[in-house]
């Protein structure tokens, strides 16, 4: 019960992205199981806000709020019969959870309210307070999350307990800038955990195999797993942005070395590798969690190779820096048939189609337009090399592909004569080319273009 | 049905709203507005605490660090951004002095808006004034200290016991509540010395001070513990009497109960209510019986006025005799 209570807290400071893997499938199972079998409170407590958590990671904040609301109703529930039947240290920290609840659906007053009356009853306890803090820097309110943490690790605990405290402090502390004491803190936490005085955990974690990280822990076990892992992460993070490449590296790889799949370690690896290593460790950072908006940005700001052989996101993400919109199109479409209601995939879907539209208006204004382009938009464009996935009907011989005519992104062109491409490549390719004018296309107006390169879908 | 009725007890409003007795007739602030004597105003976006002065009054947001100072007899209002939750403050004279929890300060902000700060132990929680000088408690390290208001400086600080949940004054002693060790802490003002703990009850919460009654709310008990028409409660601490008759139960039988366990208590002169906050139930009580007054009322909307009991619910307020 103990660690229950404290777990709830350690990763709410955390950024969200840090939570997201898909490699948590075996987490979401976990808990879906924990709440099918397990009906006490604390259990199905745990489980609501777990899922909720690792909803918000895959980018689902509708199910994820269900979840959280889930969460609430229990505790909001749980506290009233606890209060029925005078039990007030339970009363307490149901209140507690509940406004940890109400925080992680963003409602401030309710959340504010349902602490401060927990803390009529146990401002003794630094389980309460740190849960005070967590909610309070889900709510970015930086400054009580700071002042509410500083009065667990007042308090004190147990050394897990504390070590758990003096995290939230930490956390709290990065929110408002204060580096130096967070980073002292986050390095006593490793050391401490990594000290002989956790061998006995250490020893049961072993012969458990247990490697599960969630954001509301139950037991020593993982509580120990997931405090390591955030604390080391954190602590990486702030070591890169000091410009401490060797360290941070190092610190991340300990990350790995515990949990191979960590998408945030494997994501700041990506960031702080080169050549192949750096899309090696991309590969999988999209594998372990393919949602991660922050990933998600990072990779987006680097070019990568055209060849590189991607999937899922990764390889939409690359569809789309190579100006492949109907391409990306349907592979974002293959993944939200599979996750439905995940907000990434609709936004990067909304994003191709603007694209997608965007591209092809422009194709169209250079032919209806062509007439009155001045000579320095000429010169522009003769400059300029398009690409885009082209639709055409082909003859094949000697292994060549011959094209004439066809389609770029909606819009009919022409080249100046059949033109022999080597490869045999059947209806759609990505084509590069120069537009050089204008011409007439089974009597419409179409686009000369002049191929520069034409190479197979992938 | 069932569910439907859950649903609805658990959409009891926790907060922002605030009633409040003044000079001026029931203040309310509720949903960014303040009403007051037939004078509305702009307020805050969380109410989440009220104090009134003599012609004066401010409503407190402690989640986004306002304070919405009006001058009700001017009906003018200003709002002033304040330390990190400002959760409670006491006027003296015109002079505001607002309790910043967490920023660990006490704030002096004059009627001419001159501001000075000055700082307190960790987790300031109370602040309370008898005769001129004010008195925070902080929870974390268990301290008193005593601020007169001519210096603004901490004069003297009382070691006592941390955590407690309620903290109150009468002119000559303070009181401290402990809900764990179901205990009252008293210590005499004019030496800060500690007078000695008295058991009390199961789990006191909440205690109420007015002239020579004393009540402390005890939800576990579901009982108000009172004495009233003694000499006077302070000199009943003071020789040990209220410990023997909290300590020992004597009281038990003639206090009042109640069907839930009331947290809150109210005192006014011969008024007396007592609060459920879990339930928002409000009662009003003798020492021979108790009566639900209302329900669904939240935490911090209702107040006693001069002659009743005023309180907020469902948008309205809602003014009450009580004999």
């Amino acid at each position: 019960m103990r660690t229950s209570v404290l777990a709830i807290a350690i990763l709410c400071c955390l950024p969200l992205a840090a939570q997201n893997r898909m490699a948590t499938d075996f987490e979401m199972q976990q808990m879906e199981r924990q709440l099918a079998q397990k009906r006490d409170f604390r259990s199905q407590l745990a489980g609501r806000l777990n899922l909720g958590d690792l909803r918000i990671a895959r980018n689902e904040p509708a199910l994820a709020r269900a979840e959280y609301a889930k969460a609430l109703e229990l505790a909001q529930k749980d506290r009233l019969d606890a209060r029925k039947d005078s039990s007030f240290t339970r009363y307490a920290s149901d209140t507690a959870y509940a406004g940890f609840a109400a925080a992680k659906l963003g409602d401030r007053a309710q959340a504010f309210a349902l602490l401060e009356e927990a803390l009529r009853y146990t401002s003794d306890d630094p389980k309460t307070w740190n849960l005070y803090a967590g909610a309070m820097a889900l709510l970015r309110e930086s400054r009580k999350a700071v002042s509410a943490a500083r009065n667990a690790v007042y308090i004190g605990g147990e050394p897990l307990d504390l070590a758990v405290y003096r995290y939230t402090l930490a956390s709290a502390l990065l929110d408002v800038n204060e580096r130096s004491e967070a980073e002292t803190l986050l390095a006593k936490i490793v050391s401490d955990l990594r000290s002989p005085a956790f061998d006995d955990l250490k020893k049961s974690i072993a012969k458990k195999e247990a490697f599960e990280i969630y954001s509301t822990a139950s037991g020593d076990e993982s509580t120990y797993l997931s405090l390591l892992n955030r604390a080391q992460l954190r602590l990486g993070a702030l070591h890169e942005t000091r410009g401490d490449v060797a360290k941070a590296r190092a610190t991340f790889r300990t990350v790995l070395d515990a949990r191979s799949d960590d998408a945030m370690a494997l994501a700041a690896m990506a960031r702080l590798s080169a050549g192949e290593e750096r899309e090696r460790y991309y590969a999988e950072a999209f594998a372990a969690n393919p949602f991660s908006t922050t990933l998600i940005a990072q990779y987006r700001k680097e070019t990568h190779p055209a060849d590189a052989k991607t999937r899922g996101v990764q390889l939409a993400l690359d569809q789309m820096a190579r100006g492949e919109y109907r391409a990306a199109q349907t592979t974002l479409d293959a993944l939200l048939a599979k996750f439905p209601h995940n907000d990434v995939l609709r936004s990067l879907r909304r994003e191709v189609e603007t694209a997608r539209n965007d591209a092809s208006n422009e194709l169209r204004r250079v032919m209806t337009s062509w007439e009155r382009l001045s000579p320095d938009e000429r010169v522009a464009l003769d400059q300029r090399t398009f690409t885009a996935v082209a639709a055409f009907q082909a003859t094949h011989a000697n292994g060549q592909t011959v094209i004439e005519a066809g389609t770029v992104d909606g819009v009919p062109f022409r080249f100046s004569e059949p033109t022999a491409f080597n490869g045999t490549f059947t209806d759609r390719a990505r084509l590069a080319f120069h537009i050089l004018g204008v011409t007439q296309q089974n009597g419409a107006d179409a686009l000369l273009l002049e191929p520069l390169k034409l190479e197979a879908l992938p | 049905m069932k569910r439907a009725l859950l649903l609805l007890l658990f959409a009891l409003p926790l907060a922002a709203q605030q009633v409040a007795s003044t000079s001026r007739g029931v203040l309310v602030a509720h949903d960014g507005v303040i009403e007051v004597g037939g004078w509305k105003t702009d307020g805050v976006a969380n109410a989440t605490g009220v104090v009134v002065g003599e012609d004066r009054a401010a409503v407190l947001d402690a989640i986004a660090n306002r304070v919405r100072i009006l001058d009700l007899e001017k009906r003018v209002a200003e709002t002033k951004t304040v330390n990190e939750t400002p959760i409670a403050g006491v006027f003296i004279g015109s002079t505001l002095y607002i309790l910043e929890r967490d920023a660990r300060a006490l704030e002096r902000i004059g009627a001419d808006g001159a501001r000075a700060s000055i700082q307190t132990a960790a987790d300031p929680a109370f602040l309370r004034q008898a005769n001129g000088i004010l008195y925070v408690y902080c929870r974390a390290p268990g301290n008193v200290q005593e601020i007169p208001t001519d210096t603004f400086a901490v004069r003297r600080t009382l070691l006592t016991k941390p955590f407690a949940s309620d903290f109150e004054i009468d002119g000559t002693n303070g009181y401290l509540v402990y809900p764990r060790a179901a205990q009252i802490r008293s210590f005499t003002l004019a030496t800060m010395a500690a007078i000695e703990d008295q058991e009390a009850g199961a789990v006191p919460v909440d205690l109420a001070l007015a002239g020579s009654t004393l009540a402390l709310a005890d939800p576990s008990a579901k009982r108000v513990w009172m004495i009233e028409g003694e000499q006077s409660f302070t000199q009943a601490f003071a020789r040990g009497f209220l410990r023997g008759l909290l300590g020992i139960g004597l009281l038990g039988n003639r206090d009042s109960a109640f069907p839930t366990g009331i947290d809150k208590v109210l005192v006014r002169g011969s008024m007396r209510v007592a609060y459920d906050s879990s339930s928002g139930t409000l009662y009003r009580f003798t020492k021979a019986d108790a009566a639900v007054i209302a329900t669904g009322v939240a935490p911090g909307a209702f107040a006693l006025t001069p002659d009743g009991i005023a309180f907020w619910r469902n948008g309205m307020l809602v003014a009450q005799k009580l004999n």
